[in-house]
């Protein structure tokens, strides 16, 4: 094999495979450095003291993809100062990287009527990679005993 | 010959589909419940909104309000300084969050006392006055037992190319009859900018 001139220099045959060897391997971790993780791991206490009251959900999917990136785990509804509804999203992200998504919360009265508000309009949130967050809310209005929680993707 | 008038007619067609579509001025009407754009020394009214959301949140799960012998409270509005480069109007920040309190029933903005004795309605206040005047009786002016104030912040910390800015919407509810900051709460907005993008 007639030696090839890299960079101006002639190499031998033992000194090629030695640099594209160590082309390839600097290759390989650059490549890794750029995949670097952003899980979170976590703690927490085994038996929570807290007893949320969970919603019973009914979900309709039309984005499969985000579906898969994004997962509802539960919802769950408490009451606060005296009679407005609040309610909390537990949601995770199935990826190994951060995910921004917007959600939207629409509240209903007693007559199924959507109940506006100023702050009522689509929200983004970040969760890290394979981390669980919560996306919060609170009725601004007394009269919302129901709602649809909304999540698109940014 | 025939072929080739009819290549040079699908060929011309098909510019003129290109050209038409590289139009430059294109308007469009969009969501205004969703942020569209985002800049990074600017901040949307969607993202102030959101903080609002938070903030009336965080008031209404503190209970605080309840805690007011009348219900609704009535509630004055105070000083919001804005501490950043921005050009923001806080009377339009804050109102989205008068707005919400009111419809939660919990408290009512008082508009006839302001700041300096300045009233957000002049005419509301001049009428009370005048019917006072001419019925020969008091005027009798409820005040506030709620005073609401903040701050707007702006922080920026640049690394290499990057800068991040983060705007900071402080609130305080205080119990006027004792001095007493009873309720407080702040929201963060956080982006990353590259230089470039930024403008600095």
């Amino acid at each position: 094999m007639k030696p090839r001139p890299l960079n101006g220099v002639f190499l031998g045959p033992l000194q090629s495979m030695k640099s594209i060897t160590l082309v390839a391997a600097l290759a390989a971790l650059a490549f890794t450095a750029g995949c670097q993780t952003e899980n979170v791991n976590t703690v927490e206490r085994a038996a929570p003291n807290a007893q949320p009251n969970y919603v019973a959900d009914k979900r309709v999917v039309t984005d499969a993809s985000l579906a898969g990136k994004i997962q509802v785990l539960n919802v769950s509804q408490a009451i606060v100062s005296g009679d407005h509804l609040k309610i909390q999203v537990r949601v995770e992200n199935k990826r190994n990287h951060g995910i921004t998504f917007r959600y939207r919360i629409e509240w209903y009265d007693a007559q199924g009527m959507i109940i506006s508000s100023p702050t009522d309009l689509w929200k983004t949130h970040q969760v890290q990679g394979r981390e669980s967050g919560v996306v919060e809310a609170v009725a601004t209005s007394p009269k919302a005993v129901d709602f649809v929680i909304k999540i698109q993707e940014t | 010959m025939k072929t080739n008038s009819s290549l040079l007619a699908l060929a011309a067609a098909s510019l003129g589909l290109l050209f038409s579509g590289c139009q430059t001025n294109e308007v469009k009407q969009v969501d205004a419940k969703a942020t569209q754009i985002i800049n990074a020394d600017q901040i949307s009214p969607q993202e102030w909104a959101q903080a609002a959301d938070k903030l009336v949140g965080s008031l209404l799960t503190s209970g605080i309000l309840d805690k007011a012998p009348q219900q609704p409270s009535i509630m004055g509005i105070s000083r919001i300084i804005n501490n950043t480069q921005q050009q923001v109007d806080t009377d339009a920040l804050v109102k989205k969050i008068r707005v919400a309190l009111s419809q939660s029933g919990k408290v009512i903005t008082t508009t006839t006392v302001g700041l300096g004795g300045k009233a957000e309605d002049p005419l509301a206040k001049e009428a009370a006055e005048y019917n006072a005047a001419m019925g020969g009786e008091k005027t009798v002016v409820q005040m506030p037992y709620w005073s609401l104030s903040g701050k707007l912040l702006e922080d920026k910390i640049r690394q290499g190319s990057s800068t991040q800015i983060t705007y900071t919407f402080q609130l305080s509810l205080t119990q006027v009859k004792t001095g007493l900051a009873m309720w407080e709460a702040d929201e963060q907005i956080s982006k990353v900018a590259k230089r470039s993008s930024a403008g600095w």
